[in-house]
């Protein structure tokens, strides 16, 4: 099929969201929003230590409390569910099953330890302060060092050693690279805990209807159908009685692309109890046991030529992944790392090898670009190598970057690249940065006693992918669907398997359907989120692919449809389809508008009477379509940041972000730019101000937004955003750009500090956060 | 059960209910009355989710009582637009700027836009600059937007001014 849209018009314009006048006024659904009549309200108790045994459990006197409609233990709710079992095929993978409500062992800190129903929230928070718990203590395991080393105390008798996984892989041949290396150049990242923090915490409403045994669960989450499947195993209940629903969902961010303990315990007590239970997690718990992202440890070995050039490199990472697995299984996170570390420049030869670690601390989950610390370790090593050879920033990428020109080509990693611009973005980076006249301005400072820092930084961000590059990690690429329906006054209806939550789909579906089908935007509706209506998709809204799969999916089903709309069309107007066009929901004949037809009139004749059509025309205006990626693709982008830093308060100011990115075609530039800056924020946030932190005990740090520190808006810098579109051949050319600001931005940003603290000649940084009492230590003002 | 009764204002009804002398005004306005477009986003009085406008000025609905909002007047943000779903000045402002993704924060900011303009009506203070008013907006987390076109919004509505009446 040819490339390009049908009618231009809608997309590539800054359309006004369909989403806002809903959020603006207040009249959106939420799941806390979600109120019946009798419902009751659930809490529960969690745990207070790290690791130990529970000894006794004393529920006598929150059950008589008034008001009290049943209080679960874990045995309670060991009787009605079954394990949560994240297990998967995959070699060498630990993944031990664990109960909704724990009632033997309890693993880290906020891990459930019994759920309280009641008639209000108050009354179930007022209960459970009147359960008694009594803990053995085991010792417990709080880093992955920790955790690995010998004699540790293990989580779990299925975890030897507590190692998840282990594995280790080879590409090309990296023992011949380091003999032939000018330079060996290493450098290591010990990233911190921190956070996706949506502002909506976790919550759910389920209702159990006795009369017909079906569960419905109206949930905050990204992936419906995925947690319909897994909850039907769990409760032990038919999956056909099972509608999951999700409404509007107050960001996600990863996060709720998981199946929690929770969502089981919920779902299990409102059909025990036989009527509506909510349970809405407050930001205490949130923080505490909604999951946690980002700790790893990574070491790197590069064997490098003289002039810059990249000849092989060594790659050790640890990824610290708490207690409990989680879906997706760590390996994914692993596997990506790997797989995309190379990035868009040349490596002839590649050694990673991995351990992920069980620690007493909450699910390591997925975060915004789950596999971001490839970037910012290998962006990190370009500037370390630049130092090492004596060239600057923008030689050492330019002299390694695969040009579009080199393109196709394959990653060492078995990967395509194919039209992938990281090198034109970095090239136009650069042409607006100006690297001298920022060294002048440095040195101008430096004179004063300023500290000024650069950085810069190139990615790719497979959004979605190749189906090669899914292949290399191990994970499914996936095709998706969508059902769109002519409705019988030409309007349309369109339903998608994403859970939108931020990302406008209703918009941007709505601008692809418009142009396609020749319907005005407010005549077209999206609806997302009910699997009772919408097509199965395992993964929702997540890993930046409705731009390019939801999107292609609306576009195939548009085209069948107007593709059957103008052979009706082209009977009833004695004209050839060819010479058809639709406008405003008119058929007509192009240059001769007077010989025309409504949709509206042919959409009624195909639903009232479609006997009456033209014969041999088919006359179904629903069509569910599905959309292979064609093959898929990446989008990137470069960066800069520049900085100065107080070097009596530590503290870092962002001076100036510039972002060039390519995604394609935008189908709305305004949305795109809220998620290249939302997402640079989000960056900027982890790196500086967010820390999910842990004691050496195991106690948790950080459980309140006075100890978990939010980007507010002064912290965050102006962004500035140059948009390049390249345009390959697909019929599909718009590609993810969800998550990139967040994967690429913290690269940026450590380059940058690190630029500074060369300047003083101190040393680079090594562990993150750069909280300010962490900048005064890299500056030698205070001692470490 | 401790209550107590109250008479208060809400979007210009006034009502005399009576409520537990523990419940949240936030509670109150969400449960009691239904006005869930006041959102609660950390109860600890840090994100601004659940600000509200009280006797004209800004206040966070997590940390006050209902019983302390008696004889008091409050706007939501449910009281803000028109009777046929006109957006108000400011929401129209936040919407032309495309400042928000998810919505979860909005109301909040909303509300605290609002109280800007409430107080440069009144002859109060108002920010001037983009980074005067991203001061003035860090009561308010928002995850989603990066703040930028939030801030656009910001110098729409502070520039347009009227429509500001309670």
């Amino acid at each position: 099929m040819a490339g390009g849209s049908a009618i231009s018009g809608l997309v590539g314009a800054r359309i006004h969201r369909k989403e806002d006048k809903t959020i603006l006024t207040g009249a959106g659904r939420y799941v806390d929003d979600v109120y019946e009549r009798g419902m009751l309200h659930s809490h529960f108790l969690r745990s207070t230590v790290a690791h130990g045994r529970i000894t006794s459990i004393d529920v006598e006197a929150a059950r008589g409390l008034e008001g009290v409609v049943h209080v679960f233990t874990g045995a309670d709710m060991s009787a009605i569910t079954e394990d949560l079992s994240f297990a998967q095929p995959i070699p060498g993978l630990h993944s031990p099953s664990y109960p909704a409500v724990a009632h033997d062992v309890v693993r880290y800190v906020g891990e459930p330890v019994a759920m309280i129903v009641a008639e209000s929230r108050y009354i179930a928070e007022d209960a459970a302060g009147m359960i008694e718990v009594e803990y053995d203590v085991l010792p417990a395991v709080t880093s992955t060092v920790g955790g690995l080393a010998e004699g540790a105390p293990e989580l779990f008798a299925d975890v030897p050693g507590n190692v998840v996984h282990a594995d280790e892989q080879l590409f090309g041949d990296i023992e011949a690279a380091f003999a032939q290396a000018d330079h060996v150049v290493t450098d290591s990242i010990d990233q911190h805990r921190w956070a996706p923090v949506p502002m909506e915490c976790r919550g759910g409403v389920a209702t159990f209807d006795r009369a017909t045994g079906q569960l419905t669960y109206e949930a905050s989450t990204q992936t419906t159908h995925t947690l319909r499947f897994l909850l039907a195993g769990w409760i032990k209940h038919p999956i056909h009685q099972i509608r999951v629903i999700a409404n509007n969902v107050g960001g996600a961010f990863g996060l709720k692309f998981s199946i929690y303990r929770e969502d089981v315990a919920l779902c299990a007590a409102a059909k025990f109890l036989g009527g509506t239970v909510k349970w809405i997690e407050d930001r205490n718990e949130h923080l505490v046991a909604g999951g946690h992202a980002r700790e790893e440890q990574l070491t790197l070995e590069a064997a490098v030529k003289a002039d810059g050039t990249l000849l092989g490199l060594r790659v050790t990472m640890l990824l610290d992944a708490g207690a409990y697995p989680i879906n997706p299984p760590a390996t994914v996170y692993t596997g990506i790392v790997r797989t995309t570390l190379p990035g868009p420049y040349r490596l002839p030869a590649y050694q990673f090898s991995h351990k992920i670690v069980a620690t007493n601390k909450a699910s390591y989950i997925s975060l915004r670009g789950p596999w971001a610390v490839e970037t910012l370790v290998r962006e990190r090593l370009m500037d370390k190598i630049a130092l090492t050879c004596g060239i600057s920033p923008v030689e050492v990428r330019r002299r390694n970057l695969v040009t579009l020109d080199d393109q196709p080509t394959k990653m060492i990693t078995n990967v395509t690249l194919d039209n992938v611009t990281a090198a034109e973005t970095f090239e136009r980076l650069a042409e607006l940065v100006d690297l001298d006249a920022v060294r002048r301005e440095q040195e101008a400072a430096r004179a004063e006693g300023r500290l000024l820092g650069f950085g810069m930084g190139t990615f790719i961000e497979p959004a979605p992918g190749t189906a090669d590059f899914w292949a290399a990690v191990g994970f499914p690429f996936g095709s998706e669907p969508a059902r769109i329906r002519i409705e019988i006054d030409g309007k349309v209806t369109a339903f998608t398997p994403q859970v939108p939550h931020g990302q406008s789909h209703e918009t941007t579906l709505a601008q692809l359907i418009g142009d396609e089908l020749g319907v005005g935007f407010d005549d077209i509706r999206v609806v997302y989120g009910d699997t009772d209506a919408t097509p199965f998709s395992m993964i929702g809204t997540g890993g930046s692919r409705a731009a390019t799969m939801a999107s292609g999916a609306v576009v195939y089903a548009s085209r069948e449809l107007r593709r059957r709309v103008l052979d009706i069309a082209s009977h009833m107007l004695e004209a050839s389809a060819d010479d058809l066009e639709i406008v405003d929901g008119v058929v007509s004949v192009k240059g001769a508008p007077g010989a025309s037809v409504p949709m509206a009139q042919i959409a009624m004749g195909c639903w009232l009477a479609p006997e009456m059509m033209p014969p041999g025309t088919n006359t179904e205006l629903e069509f569910v379509s599905s959309y292979d990626g064609e093959g898929g693709g990446f989008s990137q982008a470069s960066h800069a940041c520049w900085i100065e830093i107080d070097q009596e308060t530590g503290k870092i100011e962002i001076k100036r972000f510039l972002v060039v990115e390519d995604c394609g075609k935008m189908i709305n530039p305004a949305v795109v730019e809220g998620q290249v800056i939302g997402g640079v924020a989000m960056g900027i946030g982890g790196m500086l101000l967010e820390h999910s932190a842990y004691d050496e005990e195991g106690q948790f740090l950080s459980a309140t937004f006075m100890d978990y520190l939010m980007p507010s808006a002064p912290e965050v810098p102006e962004i500035e955003i140059e948009h390049m579109e390249f345009e390959s051949d697909k019929v599909v050319g718009s590609r993810g750009v969800g998550e990139g600001g967040t994967v690429l931005a913290p690269a940026a940003l450590l380059n940058a500090v690190d630029d500074a603290l060369t300047q003083l000649g101190r040393e680079r940084v090594t562990t993150t956060p750069l909280t300010p009492s962490r900048v005064l230590e890299l500056l030698g003002v205070i001692e470490s | 059960m401790n209550t107590r009764e109250i008479t208060v204002t809400v979007n210009g009804r006034t009502r005399t209910v009576t409520v537990e002398v523990r419940r949240t005004l936030a509670d109150f306005l969400r449960e009691d009355l239904g006005l869930t477009g006041t959102h609660l986003g950390c109860e600890h009085g840090v994100c601004g989710a659940c600000t509200v406008v009280i006797d004209g000025a800004t206040a966070r609905s997590c940390l006050q009582l209902a019983v302390q909002a008696d004889g008091h007047e409050i706007t939501t943000v449910e009281g803000l637009g028109g009777p046929n779903g006109e957006l108000h000045p400011v929401q129209q402002a936040l919407h032309d700027s495309h400042a928000f993704q998810c919505g979860f924060c909005t109301p909040g900011f909303v509300m605290t836009v609002h109280g800007m303009v409430l107080e440069k009506a009144a002859g109060g203070r108002a920010p001037c600059s983009r980074a005067e008013i991203r001061e003035e907006l860090s009561g308010n987390i928002c995850r989603c937007s990066g703040y930028q076109a939030i801030v656009d919004g910001v110098e729409q509505a502070l520039a347009a001014g009227s429509g500001t009446e309670q």
